[in-house]
């Protein structure tokens, strides 16, 4: 705030979206952080966090590594950004929230996208999706309780010549059928159950 | 090393050529995601065992890919001095049959799916052939590359490298003319002429909303400022289309030397690629070519020596498709929340952080060298007058060839759909093609003998979009389509303007009373409404667009909309409320539908006619794919 100019209005307090939360000096934020769940896993995100810091506009490359780093992003690494970027967690929230590729949540080990980009809409991705729902028991958005899969659906991955597509972690599956994909999640089960 | 003259680009182009085209065989797998989806890399890694077991002296490449998704994976080996010939669907047993061929001097004879004498070296305008002077007569019957119906008619511009270069290796792009434009324009032309040439061309925004690329420069070159900004716009959101990272895969080059030029032309030191986060190998491939142009001194200071500096970095999108909106895209790698803002102002007077910027797409981009090298005449030569030159399409759905075709813009859509495309998949019935993705409309069979082209689209009600081209057959359901695109459109809105975010909302909740069957008289009167309104006051492109898929299939399938709401009928049997299953007396009792059905919903013992249980069916349509007797009907 620049005092020279203020007027005193009250405005910028009404309008703060954080004025209800206690405000701590810089340093005694970092120690009132949430919990890690992890002793590593603070460092990992400090890393990121150098890695990225000189650059403009850098809280989405950060968010985007975090949430690889960890599958999701936990409320202490959303905490450790906000204070070290110095931009209010609200903010960070909102970025957050708003774009699909992160998770507030803890995601499974596999996450599979079921595309459903119109050429995977029309050659029937639909019913792959309603099958994956069925042989792992969740809907689409949410986790198994082992913690094996996520079931997310993505708007068109580029494999549309071989729809209906799907992709768990990082391998792309094309022109599936409802009994090929049950079998391609028995394989992830098996090598999980190793 | 760093290039600072011809001699030296012209030395790495022949390193390239030796890469390209070496003494002896070699054989190349076509890598980019379509490819490994289905199956390449398993045929990479038998290919490089047997290689190695048999002692086989030739080269194992990786390629992009040459837009014939439907034959994936692709194997393409080359003769030295002879020819190229192309293999389609390999798996990894046949790849080993055919490494074992090679290395008995034969032609392996499966598979075949066309040979290749000649290569078109674009930019430089040549052709290279592989045979010196005449084509070599081969023991196989196979037909040539350009007797294929699906390469027939295409004109590849964007696409000119995808498929016939590494794409992880400079030196091959330089072979086949790389990056002399680029040194053309930095030595002997000044921004001006640069800007003229590409007003010229006439060439269009191939994103979408086709505005001239060259106005677009003009505008920001004019705008004075210390810094400017280039973006190419490579969060390719359409579903349905993939050419851009066709290209990202294939030929990240192309997009990068376009840049260069761009930034040449405005002023700008620096630039972004905006690339969504869902294409992980573009961006792979994308960091390795800036490193590789970098090191070879075609980015960063002081390009070939001139003044001129520019630097390039890679920005991951995080899955929002309302980021291929420029505002919302600026906003978002600023690392902010990607809502889009009201323009004026537009980005070429204050884009990224408030600096003038142009932002085009990646086909746009990887147009702009041969438009350079062959001049602005050459390209218009290609084309209608209102639409010059060539557009990427990606063609898929219930179509016979799928895949990424270039095509002079002005062929027809039956063209398309029915000689490149092959016609509709199992002999079926066309019912419509889809374009221009969510914001985009259904044209339906009467006017399949249209142009492709901006206007001509557009008065259909339709755009060109980013060129995603979806067919349809009698088996979908045109209202179930309009409602797929407003789902996605209402989860895609960004929430900032009231029309989007909440008249998506009651379109969709329209929509799905209809296709459960309790649609009332007049709620196609009170859709059309909604729709109006909405593209009236959305604020971006987004809302602005998004009911064109409802406008369209009302005014060209009013009929379906009508079978819903009055006879509780859905006419494709495609809504799940609308139809039954059931099972006709000529069943056999093979049992097939009764261990495949998912929730068991059907009964019955062998050689005993069965029975859907109507209330356990999901109506899942897995009994009637399955069946091999026509006993099953939907209705």
């Amino acid at each position: 705030m620049d005092p020279a100019r203020c007027t005193g209005c009250g405005v910028c307090l009404d309008a703060c979206p954080i004025r209800y939360e206690v405000q701590l000096p810089p340093e005694d934020a970092a120690r009132a952080r949430t919990a890690y769940a992890a002793a590593t896993d603070e460092a990992a995100v400090a890393d990121i966090i150098a890695s990225h810091r000189e650059e403009r506009g850098n809280l989405l490359p950060i968010l985007l590594a975090v949430n690889s780093h960890f599958n999701w992003l936990p409320q202490a690494a959303l905490e450790h950004v906000a204070g070290e970027l110095q931009i209010p967690l609200t903010e960070v929230l909102r970025v957050a929230s708003f774009y699909n590729a992160f998770s507030l949540v803890p995601r499974g080990k596999h996450i599979i996208s079921v595309c459903l980009g119109t050429g995977c809409f029309v050659k029937g991705s639909p019913r792959l999706l309603d099958q994956l729902e069925r042989r792992l028991g969740i809907r689409h958005g949410q986790t198994t309780a082992d913690m094996l899969f996520t079931l997310e659906v993505v708007r068109c991955i580029g494999c549309c010549a071989l729809a209906p597509a799907i992709r768990i972690g990082d391998d792309t599956f094309g022109r599936l059928t409802t009994g090929q994909a049950d079998k391609i999640i028995n394989t992830y089960t098996k090598t999980a159950s190793l | 090393m760093k290039i600072t003259s011809l001699d030296q680009l012209k030395k790495i182009a022949e390193q390239g050529l030796k890469l390209t085209y070496p003494d002896k065989i070699k054989i190349m797998v076509g890598m980019a995601t379509c490819g490994i989806s289905s199956g390449a890399d398993k045929v990479y890694r038998a290919l490089e065992a047997k290689i190695a077991e048999l002692g086989l002296d030739a080269a194992l490449e990786k390629t992009g890919c040459i837009g014939f998704c439907q034959k994936e994976p692709l194997v393409d080996v080359i003769y030295p001095g002879k020819v190229r010939l192309t293999y389609e669907a390999m798996t990894p047993a046949r790849a080993e049959a055919l490494a074992e061929a090679l290395q008995a001097g034969e032609i392996y004879p499966e598979q075949l799916l066309c040979r290749i004498d000649q290569e078109e070296f674009l930019v430089e305008g040549k052709t290279r052939h592989y045979a010196n002077p005449h084509p070599p007569a081969l023991p196989v019957d196979v037909l040539k590359y350009e007797e294929i119906p699906f390469f027939q008619k295409q004109v590849k511009v964007a696409l000119r490298n995808c498929g016939f270069i590494h794409p992880e290796r400079i030196e091959e792009y330089i072979a086949r003319g790389g990056y002399t434009g680029l040194y053309k324009v930095l030595t002997s032309m000044n921004p001006e002429a640069v800007i003229a040439e590409v007003k010229a061309s006439g060439l269009r925004g191939r994103g979408g909303a086709g505005f001239p690329t060259g106005l677009k420069w003009e505008f920001a070159y004019k705008n004075q400022s210390d810094t400017k900004y280039v973006i190419c716009n490579a969060d390719e959101g359409d579903p349905g289309a993939f050419m851009d990272r066709g290209i990202l895969e294939g030929d990240p080059h192309a997009v990068i030397e376009g840049m260069a030029i761009g930034a040449f032309a405005i002023g700008a030191q620096e630039g972004y690629i905006y690339c969504r986060a869902e294409y992980p190998l573009a961006i792979h491939r994308l960091k390795i070519a800036i490193r590789q142009a970098e090191d070879l001194g075609l980015l960063g200071d002081e390009i070939f020596g001139t003044g001129f500096s520019f630097n390039l970095r890679i920005r991951e999108g995080a899955g929002a498709f309302v980021c291929g909106e420029e505002t919302a895209l600026i906003a978002s790698i600023e690392g902010r929340v990607g809502e889009p803002r009201p323009r004026p102002p537009f980005p070429a007077q204050s884009g990224l952080w408030g600096k003038p910027t142009i932002i085009n797409n990646v086909k746009t981009w990887s147009h702009i060298a041969p438009i350079l090298t062959r001049g602005a005449e050459w390209y218009a030569g290609f084309g209608t007058k209102s639409s010059p030159g060539t557009t990427v399409f990606a063609m898929v759905g219930k179509v016979n060839n799928t895949g990424l075709v270039e095509i002079p813009l002005g062929i027809t859509l039956r063209e398309m759909i029915f000689e490149i495309g092959g016609g509709i998949d199992r002999g079926r019935d066309f019912k419509a093609v889809q374009t221009g993705g969510p914001s985009g409309g259904c044209i339906p069979g009467e006017y399949l003998d249209t142009p492709v082209d901006y206007e001509s689209l557009g008065a259909l009600g339709s755009i060109m979009g980013s060129g995603g081209m979806i067919v349809m057959d009698e088996r979908d359901c045109m209202v179930d389509v309009a409602k797929y695109f407003i789902d996605f459109t209402k989860d895609e809105s960004c929430g900032k303007c009231t029309p989007c975010r909440e008249g998506t909302l009651r379109l969709m909740e329209m929509l799905e009373t209809i296709t459960a069957g309790k649609g009332q008289e007049g709620d196609i009167d009170k859709l059309v409404k909604m729709s109006e309104l909405i593209k009236k006051t959305s604020l971006c492109g987004l809302g602005q667009t998004a009911p064109n898929p409802v406008l369209s299939t009302i005014k060209y399938f009013r009929d379906e909309y009508e079978a819903h709401i009055r006879d509780q009928k859905c006419p494709a049997h495609v809504c799940k409320d609308l139809i039954t299953f059931r099972v006709l007396d000529q069943c056999n009792g093979c049992q097939l539908c009764r261990l495949k059905c998912p929730v068991e919903a059907i009964e019955g013992a062998k050689k005993v006619v069965h029975r859907v249980i109507q209330e356990k069916c999901i109506k899942c349509g897995t009994c009637y794919e399955k069946c091999k007797f026509g006993a099953i009907v939907v209705e």
